[in-house]
């Protein structure tokens, strides 16, 4: 009897031991997996942040630019600066053939004459003279210098010829190539050439269309929350409400693009491909879980405390005002913004209603034609140019960061200020 | 003087009954104890004198509640008015998780009974002095009412519901999550109290419907069984229920 009662007591410390062991793989298996994600996207994307410049000198002529003697503000502006580019770029190679000064062209960003037009506004004596001027690389050879391109494939499956390399290699070889922090990546729209590409668009556009959804989901959502928490009868219908509003939380999100599309472009004829449009849908979809988390909060509030104001003759609205609401503000924040986080993150409803469009400017109001951040990740993502694999992961990299900044302030909302209850 | 008269109140939730017939007279200025074993009625009867019962969504009440002549279930019966009047002090102490002086100003602050700071100044001072509290939290007045020990608390509540100066205060069991020093102190306070107010108060312990109260009201399965000074009741009962339950045969 005393030898049986000893093997079940063994039996138990063992199987308690296993399941510790299940817990322990299991979080290890998650850690793993998360691990080898984020070493993922960062061993990827880091190299975005980074931009290659190839220094190469330009001479300011003026016989070229078509300018006269002492040129006015204006003069500069609309000189000609295409030929001097394109005479900067032929002078790499003195020898060069007519095809080859065309390769040679595209070593540099499509917009390079630009990037000459600005350094001689920004110092208009340089007139007549020779300076050493910054150009952007392409993005092949951007990927070339950052060791990302294939350069032992045959040249006829390359988009970088062995004329193209064989300069970049000498440019690289007296020094002539530099990497700097990408600004542009964090100040440009998006555009075709990768090198050029950058996440303003798409951030300001995350931005508007996640303060549209707040200002629409957050007192919509909150208001009905106080109604059914606080004044609504218990019945059949309030039961019936409270089902519907967890089946909501649980509807895919590209059905409420469904309904952004079918209901606010063609029916109300709001502007497509805009945050605001954005907003609406995502509110739709923010507004179940900001509702179930103002409940919960709201019913985590103790009912002494709404006894204690309601025997002080505060009417119902008085004691929801001034006591059930601000102490359950805390957790309806932090509600508030975990669900606006999943609105972040959010791409299908937002390709449906037309935020997937190729937007290069930046938007200044949320009626502007935008993207978002995962719709960009999208638009990249399908992009063929080796250029864009990197911007992809960099893309990635600010919407988590973005979102981990979110979930942090969440936490610390509810940390902080949530009154606990002995 | 009689203060508060019920006839003839009946009390359902939902279906099941938990008040039959219960008419009773509580003197003005005088303290009076509802005694009887759990699940009596007695609280049920106590939320019924300031329509607490109210936010009860089940909860029907039947019968006239007379306050000063007046009918509280009437239709055209204001229940911020009444719990104006009628005060409330709760089982377990619930200060709002606010500060002390706005704990005790709140009341007035809903009513509009003070029309300057000093005037709240004074009112938040001398219901602090009647609860007997003063003393302790004069220096701290803007810090939290949660951070108070429970005896604290429970006069701070107290405190909050003199601040209006109501005509009756009803207590449902005040010191029952309260240490037997703490006890004394609310007892001794009650019994000063009643000097300006009607109390009626619930309690579990007989001794202390014995210390504190001049009336006592005896109930058994949402039934009145007895009512009349605590005297008699503890010393002569009519009731052979009564009996028993003073002296512990069943409860």
């Amino acid at each position: 009897m005393n030898k049986n009662k000893e093997q079940l007591l063994n039996k138990r410390y063992k199987a308690e031991q296993r399941f510790r062991l299940y817990g322990l793989s299991a979080i290890f298996m998650a850690l793993l997996f998360l691990t080898i994600f984020i070493f993922k996207i960062f061993s990827t994307g880091y190299s975005a942040f980074q931009k290659t410049w190839l220094i190469v000198p330009v001479t300011f002529d003026a016989e070229l630019m078509m300018l006269d003697q002492n040129p006015s503000k204006e003069d500069l502006q609309d000189a000609d600066y295409y030929d001097i580019a394109l005479k900067s770029m032929a002078d790499l190679d003195p020898n060069a053939n007519e095809d080859q000064e065309n390769e040679l062209k595209r070593m540099v960003s499509y917009f390079f004459e630009k990037e000459i037009k600005n350094e001689l506004l920004n110092d208009p004596n340089l007139i007549g003279k020779t300076k050493e001027v910054y150009l952007t690389a392409s993005d092949d050879l951007d990927q070339v210098f950052k060791g990302n391109y294939p350069r032992d494939l045959p040249e006829d499956q390359r988009r970088v010829s062995d004329y193209q390399l064989k300069i970049f290699d000498q440019l690289v070889a007296n020094g002539k190539v530099e990497s700097k922090f990408n600004i542009s990546f964090f100040t440009n729209a998006d555009s075709r050439e990768a090198e050029l590409a950058g996440i303003a668009s798409s951030f300001m556009g995350s931005i508007f269309s996640i303060l549209v959804c707040l200002m629409i989901a957050f007192p919509v959502a909150v208001l009905a929350a106080i109604y059914l928490e606080e004044f609504a009868p218990k019945n059949r219908f309030t039961d019936f409400i409270e089902v519907n509003i967890n089946n909501l939380a649980a509807v895919p999100s590209i059905v409420f693009g469904l309904l952004g599309l079918g209901v606010l472009l063609a029916i109300f004829q709001l502007p497509r491909s805009t945050p605001l449009v954005g907003g609406i849908t995502l509110s739709l979809m923010t507004l179940p879980t900001i509702i179930i988390a103002a409940r919960a909060s709201l019913k985590a509030v103790p009912p002494s405390i709404r006894e204690a104001a309601l025997a002080m003759g505060a009417s119902r609205m008085q004691t929801t005002m001034h006591h059930t609401v601000p102490l359950s503000m805390p957790g309806t924040l932090s509600g508030t913004i975990i669900g606006l986080a999943q609105a972040l993150g959010e791409t299908a409803p937002l390709i449906l209603i037309g935020m997937v469009a190729f937007v290069n400017t930046i938007p200044g109001s949320p009626m502007d034609p935008a993207a978002s951040l995962p719709v960009q990740i999208y638009i990249w993502a399908e992009s063929a140019e080796r250029g864009f694999v990197e911007k992809v992961s960099a893309c990635i990299m600010v919407l988590l960061g973005f979102l981990i900044i979110m979930n942090l302030f969440a936490q610390i909302i509810r940390h902080k200020f949530e009154k606990k209850w002995s | 003087m009689i203060k508060i008269k019920a006839k003839d109140v009946d009390v359902f939730y939902g279906k099941k009954q938990a008040l039959f017939n219960i008419s009773l007279d509580i003197e003005e200025n005088q303290v009076t104890a509802l005694i009887g074993p759990s699940g009596c009625g007695k609280s049920t009867f106590l939320r019924c004198l300031n329509r607490m019962n109210d936010v009860i969504d089940i909860c029907s009440v039947k019968g006239e509640i007379l306050i000063n002549d007046f009918n509280i279930n009437d239709k055209s019966c204001d229940v911020v008015r009444l719990r104006e009047k009628i005060g409330m002090v709760f089982q377990k102490p619930n200060p709002f998780p606010k500060t002390l002086y706005e704990n005790v100003s709140y009341g007035p602050t809903i009513h509009g009974m003070a029309q300057s700071k000093q005037e709240m100044d004074e009112i938040v001072e001398t219901s602090l002095k009647k609860a007997a509290l003063w003393e302790e939290v004069k220096d701290r007045l803007h810090e939290p009412g949660t951070g108070l020990s429970g005896g604290q608390q429970q006069r701070l509540c107290i405190a909050r519901a003199i601040s209006v100066r109501p005509e009756v205060i009803l207590m449902d069991e005040p010191c029952s999550a309260l240490d037997p020093i703490a006890t004394a102190q609310i007892e001794e306070l009650i019994d000063e109290l009643k000097k300006e107010h009607t109390i009626i108060i619930v309690t579990h312990s007989m001794a202390q419907a014995a210390r504190v109260s001049q009336n006592t009201g005896f109930f058994h399965l949402g039934q009145l069984i007895e009512h009349g000074s605590t005297d008699k009741i503890f010393k002569n009962p009519d009731n052979k229920k009564t009996q028993d339950y003073i002296t512990g045969r069943f409860g």
